[in-house]
């Protein structure tokens, strides 16, 4: 008996260091990774609605469940020039979260991969950059889509999907296109 | 054996992957590019050499009923300390591995290094065999990733090097290109070891 309470307390012993170690590892990584992820954040903004690059990007319906970003062209205008939405899909292997872009007739400026970890070499290739292009190939052929044409090829819409990844792929395009539904309801709601 | 061999083993003799035939979850998964295959041998090196040092130091104050759940507890440490430094001071490297660095936890050769040896050895020669085995197992990853990217997708080191005309063999990087590719390896170092 007093021979597995020696094992159980040498045991815990253990972990109880191992806690401790990657608890302070975590506190001196924390502040740099928060610092990335914002900046990627930020960035991934800029991408998506270029139009409010000088400009301003403020959240709005902080705290519902479907918050965005409203953007300006500068800080002292009331007229927005259109609207940053951040949403997710499910992917095979992940979460997929990006950031949507959208003007204000509804037409996609761009869409941005926030975070995902889908198989590399398949579904990775969602974020893939092809040799002498400046921007995912993938991505890129969102901009100036409309909902209705946000699905991919295979289910009738106007989205190449990846070869060897369509749950990718219908992920994202599914993500973007609930987001879109999301705000024309928001939108519908708001201007009786 | 002498204290070059306990490094040198790791490379040829004793390569995990291509003798030992340890690891292969992680070496089938990985290697499709030259990138994937070192920046995981290099995770997996730091792991190996950090558990190495800790089991071997503590090798004589661990009951041998419980060393398997304490080498892990050690082993998940490491690798969770890896994955907070990489995402803070490398994270292109990071978003570049994903999901590959959590999973060097279960990768067998750690397990396998600390049981088979460091719980057996001093701390100078637990370093020597992790860092000969850290080694083995990034040189076969990137072999792997070496022919599975250039057939596969026409790429080294993501930059494309047979030309527009060359059309990729997909196989090559889904999982029966790994199979293939590692199966070609294996019957190569056995010919030659069947020659000696």
């Amino acid at each position: 008996m007093s021979n597995i309470l020696k094992l159980a307390a040498i045991l815990g012993l253990i972990t109880v260091i191992a806690a401790c170690s990657l608890a302070l590892v975590n506190q001196a990584t924390k502040p740099q990774i928060e610092a990335y992820k914002a900046q990627q954040q930020i960035q991934a903004r800029q991408e998506v609605l270029p139009a409010a690059k000088e400009g301003v990007y403020v959240l709005t319906d902080e705290g519902s469940d479907f918050p965005y970003y409203m953007g300006y062209a500068h800080a002292d205008t009331t007229e927005p020039v259109g609207v940053v939405l951040l949403t997710s899909g499910k992917g095979y292997s992940s979460t997929i979260e990006m950031a949507v872009g959208v003007d204000l007739s509804g037409a996609l400026t761009g869409i941005s991969i926030v975070s995902q970890q889908e198989t590399p070499g398949l579904g990775a290739k969602i974020t893939e950059v092809r040799y002498g292009e400046s921007e995912p190939w993938f991505q890129a052929q969102f901009k100036g889509k409309t909902l209705s044409q946000l699905s991919v090829d295979k289910d009738g819409g106007a989205i190449d999907s990846i070869t060897g990844a369509t749950i990718s792929s219908r992920a994202v395009t599914d993500g973007v296109r609930s987001a879109l539904k999301r705000l024309e309801a928001k939108q519908r709601t708001a201007k009786p | 054996m002498s204290t070059i061999t306990e490094f040198t083993k790791g490379l040829y003799k004793e390569n995990p992957v291509f003798r030992l035939a340890l690891g292969l979850c992680p070496t089938l998964a990985v290697s499709t590019s030259i990138e994937n295959g070192l920046g995981m041998g290099v995770a997996a090196l730091f792991v190996l050499l950090g558990s190495n040092i800790i089991v071997s130091l503590i090798r004589k104050a661990v009951p041998p009923k419980i060393r398997i759940p304490v080498y892990i507890v050690i082993i998940a440490t490491f690798v969770t300390i890896a994955e907070m430094l990489m995402q803070a001071f490398s994270p292109q490297l990071y978003k570049s591995l994903g999901i590959f660095v959590p999973l060097i936890v279960v990768n067998c050769i750690i397990l396998g290094r600390a049981e088979a040896f460091a719980g057996k050895n001093t701390v100078g020669r637990s370093i020597l065999d992790a860092l000969g085995m850290g080694l083995g197992f990034t040189l076969a990853l990137v072999l792997l990733g070496f022919f599975r990217e250039l057939l596969g997708s026409g790429k080294l080191l993501g930059i494309p090097v047979l030309g527009t005309s060359y059309q990729p063999v997909l196989l090559m990087i889904l999982p029966p290109g790994a199979f293939l590719t590692l199966g070609l390896f294996l019957g190569f170092f056995n010919w030659l070891e069947s020659r000696k």
